[in-house]
């Protein structure tokens, strides 16, 4: 390549990197292939080093939860080109934001460290509570193949899409048995597909990780997972916040 | 209803590359192509019929042809910046290459306004499908009879083809009305939405009427086409829609029965008027 | 064309032969369902299937199929297809294959479809066991299979093999075939006569009827609302649709982020962005914006816009979209019944 490769720096805050970890498991030929057109200047899951330089790329993993983060994100958005948020944590809260909804989430966590001043927060927010971000790309963890192509259409200076469609259509083109056929509950009707549906073709019910498309019927999800997926009215209705706990606070 | 699409490939999905022999930023947003075929054939096409332009790794869009037949050695092509593929598209330069399949769909039917009284009714980027028709008729006047073309913008600066414009102001062989929604300190002309330049001529019953512009746009010029009486199967509209094949397979710029793309992009007004969907 | 007779016992050891030389996609079980896969095995081919999750138009118009290739060059066509038979296809999935034949012939013929159909031979089989959705014996019951090489019927002792082409023909010889008996042949037309009688769903109307009513049905905004009250736009009841056949078209950039292929999706009209456009500056327009517009053109579709083309409705009753449909809203039998009751 005679291009000159471009700059990409790996970021995290609120998190449990899992995102990152994810990357690392891209494996021999995506990862290598990649490495032709970018070169990593950040990435601390992998690597020691640190940058302070001008970058092309940044991906942002973890929720805005501390106004101490602030600065940091305001000093990387001034640095990158375009920044990325990525991983559900970044680009909805993800579910971290399931503290919104509650309490007494300190004590129950840390119980007498609870007033611990470094465990100050607010409420989990995605990354564009704080800064501009390009582009966000939601999962728990990111899927993989959709990383390798947002790569590649931000190279090609292509904005890069996220499907506005359910999960239901994953599912269906790999012909996986609907979950609701085998007795079980699902999100996957409302939940923002992308992923690839993993987790039915697995046997485990989607948790919309991904947050859900920009039209779901929610009145109907509530009724499916009653009448089809033998679930309680109270666990019909709290179900479908593990990760999407900030949609609902926006409604 | 039968199909002028020219797919010469064995893949219909098979695009030809052309040579960008010029460009011209129109407006912030727009962009004017002149193009050739690489292979050096002649383009041939009727006015009103669509191209899906495309850049390898981009895409491909639904493109009205902008330029007449009659201009043979070359043809012109306006690319609004919207999305990923017209943004790719808008990218390229002169001595650069884009690829084209096409022309697809049904243009404009000139039997049946050759010998008449046509008035042309153009909004926003409705002029550049257009275009193809207004060049026509004034390359080969003498085969029409009174020719009116008018033609409203939101505002001056999105005025495209002003070279043209400024021509056909002067020209006496086109009766140019034109309009915008807001002026700006510089404009001297008429402020208003379209209708109103139809509410200001007189225009006779046997007009043959040709309508292009936003969907709103088609509501209220038809209402005031239906006071002057001009009877449906003489007006003709350049519908649009969201479009991926080009060669009626895909189904996106399906309405009723009809895909836009082949069956159209160019109807008369009786054909589609009962079809729900058409201009809601 | 003959009819033959392969005894029971002798259908491993032809399907095991013909696995030898070319790609075969049969039902196989998947969980408590079935699925068209590639048969590794004689013995994974279950023809007493009731119905697949997807329909067998995958093996000749795949989920993902690419267009062409491109390089910073330009384009390039892909490959052609090696052959490969489609094994054990219920008759009402041939007549989908005959819509989808007729969609990508007609106007423009689509190579990358027609190559595929033509390099498949489609061996035909009766119904053993039928879906309690099923209601192919009521829907285009006029409208006969035309598309398949070969008829399998599983009858006493075996099956029944009625060729219909040469390419149905070309496969005899990989089996232990004898000619049928008359008994034989009148014990597989019993067999196929059987299934369509106990077809457990009915659509009490015509073709025509139902077109003319559906059709009349457009402007009546309250049933369609009532109708796709719970539709959740995710696009199963297309999906799983032997007749639907929409596509989207992305290109992709290959790992070396030069070359790539255009590539084309299955689409789903009842999608949200299915007929949305860009205007520019990240604002759009959608032609079919509401849940119950996208439910209805599907029901036009299949039941009106497409009949004068096919001379009948673009469905088959196999009621894929009725065991697909979570809220359990798609079933063609119930919406034609309920726009029929006025």
């Amino acid at each position: 390549m005679s291009k000159p490769k471009v700059k990409v720096a790996f970021f995290d805050f609120a998190s449990c990197e899992g995102c990152q970890i994810e990357l690392t498991n891209l494996g021999d030929t995506v990862f290598l292939g990649l490495l032709e057109h970018i070169e990593i200047v950040e990435f601390r899951e992998v690597m020691k080093e640190t940058t302070s330089q001008r970058i092309d790329i940044a991906f942002i993993e973890g929720s805005f939860t501390r106004e101490a983060d602030r600065p940091r994100l305001e000093s990387i958005r001034a640095r990158a080109n375009v920044v990325v948020a990525y991983g559900s944590c970044a680009a909805t809260g993800g579910i971290n934001a399931l503290k919104n909804h509650q309490t007494d989430y300190r004590e129950f966590v840390y119980g007498k460290d609870a007033e611990m001043p470094h465990l100050d927060s607010f409420q989990a927010q995605p990354i564009s509570a704080a800064i501009q971000v390009d582009l966000a790309i939601p999962g728990c963890p990111i899927d993989q193949a959709e990383f390798a192509r947002i790569v590649s259409d931000v190279l090609h200076g292509k904005a890069p899409t996220v499907p506005n469609y359910p999960v239901c259509v994953e599912c269906k083109l790999r012909e996986t048995v609907c979950r609701y056929q085998s007795g079980d509950h699902c999100l996957g009707l409302v939940a923002r597909a992308g992923c690839g549906a993993p987790c039915p073709a697995d046997g485990v019910p989607c948790e919309a990780c991904r947050g859900m498309v920009d039209s779901p019927n929610q009145p109907a999800l509530l009724q499916v997972l009653m009448e089809k997926g033998g679930l309680s009215q109270l666990r019909a209705e709290t179900k479908s916040r593990l990760w999407t706990a900030r949609f609902r606070n926006e409604e | 209803m039968g199909c002028n699409c020219a797919t010469t490939e064995r893949n219909i999905y098979m695009p030809r590359e052309c040579l960008i022999t010029k460009t011209r930023q129109l407006t912030r947003t727009e962009k004017q192509f002149t193009l050739q075929l690489k292979d050096g054939s002649h383009f041939t096409y009727q006015p009103g019929q669509i191209l899906e332009v495309s850049v390898p790794g981009y895409g491909e869009i639904p493109i009205g042809v902008a330029s007449s037949p009659t201009r043979t050695d070359s043809f012109d092509i306006v690319v609004r910046t919207v999305g990923r593929v017209s943004t790719a598209v808008n990218a390229r330069n002169e001595g650069e290459t884009l690829w084209i399949r096409g022309p697809l769909g049904n243009g404009f039917d000139l039997n049946k306004l050759r010998h008449q009284r046509v008035l042309i009714i153009a909004g926003g980027l409705g002029l550049c499908p257009t275009r193809s028709l207004i060049q026509y008729i004034l390359d080969k006047r003498q085969e029409f009879r009174d020719f009116k073309l008018f033609f409203g913008s939101r505002s001056p600066a999105e005025q495209l083809f002003t070279d043209d414009l400024a021509a056909w102001r002067r020209s006496p062989a086109v009766d140019y009305q034109e309009t915008v929604d807001r002026a700006d300190a510089n404009w001297a002309g008429n402020v208003g939405v379209i209708t109103t330049l139809i509410d200001r001529n007189e225009i006779p019953r046997d007009t043959r009427v040709i309508i292009c512009g936003p969907p709103i746009m088609y509501r209220f010029v038809m209402l005031r086409l239906d006071a002057i009486g001009i009877p449906h199967e003489n007006i003709f509209v350049d519908l649009e829609r969201r479009m991926k094949c080009g060669v009626g397979k895909c189904g996106h710029c399906q309405i009723n029965n009809l895909y836009v793309c082949c069956d159209g992009p160019v109807f008369s007004y009786d054909q589609v008027e009962n079809l729900e969907e058409a201009f809601s | 064309m003959k009819t033959y007779f392969l005894p029971q016992h002798e259908l491993p050891s032809f399907v095991s032969t013909l696995l030898q030389t070319t790609r075969v996609i049969g039902p196989v079980a998947k969980k408590h369902k079935f699925v068209f896969a590639r048969l590794a095995s004689a013995d994974e081919l279950r023809l007493d299937y009731d119905v697949t999750i997807l329909p067998p138009k995958k093996a000749i118009f795949p989920q993902t199929q690419p267009l062409l290739k491109f390089s910073p060059e330009g384009y390039e066509d892909v490959g052609t297809p090696q052959p490969q038979i489609l094994f054990g296809v219920h008759f009402y999935d041939v007549k989908a294959l005959d819509m989808l034949d007729e969609f990508f012939t007609d106007g423009h013929a689509d190579r990358r479809y027609l190559d595929n159909r033509e390099a498949t031979t489609i061996v035909a089989s009766s119904i053993q066991h039928i879906n309690e959705r099923a209601f192919f014996a009521s829907v285009g019951a006029d409208v006969k299979p035309r598309g398949h090489d070969a008829f399998l019927t599983a009858i006493e002792g075996g099956y029944v093999y009625e060729i219909l082409t040469d390419k149905g023909e070309a496969l005899i010889k990989h089996g232990s075939f004898r000619a049928a008996t008359g008994d034989e042949v009148s014990s597989a037309y019993a067999a196929n006569a059987e299934a369509l009688d106990k077809c457990p769903q009915h659509i009490y109307h015509s073709t025509r009827e139902i077109g003319r009513r559906v059709r009349a049905a457009f402007g009546r905004d309250e049933v369609w609302d009532e109708l796709a009250e719970k539709c959740f736009s995710c696009g199963t009841c297309n999906t799983t649709c032997p007749t639907c056949y929409c596509f989207d078209v992305q290109d992709k950039w290959n790992l070396d982020q030069a070359s790539g292929v255009r590539e084309r999706t299955w689409d789903g009209c009842l999608l949200d962005d299915f007929a949305r456009v860009s205007l520019g500056e990240g604002a759009t327009d959608n032609f079919r914006e509401k849940a119950a517009q996208r439910f209805r053109h599907r029901v036009m579709r299949k039941t009106s816009y497409l009949n004068e083309k096919l001379g009948g409705p673009a469905c088959v009753g196999c009621g894929r979209c009725a065991i697909g449909c979570v809220p359990d809203i798609a079933d063609p039998v119930r919406i034609i019944n309920r726009i029929m009751e006025g």
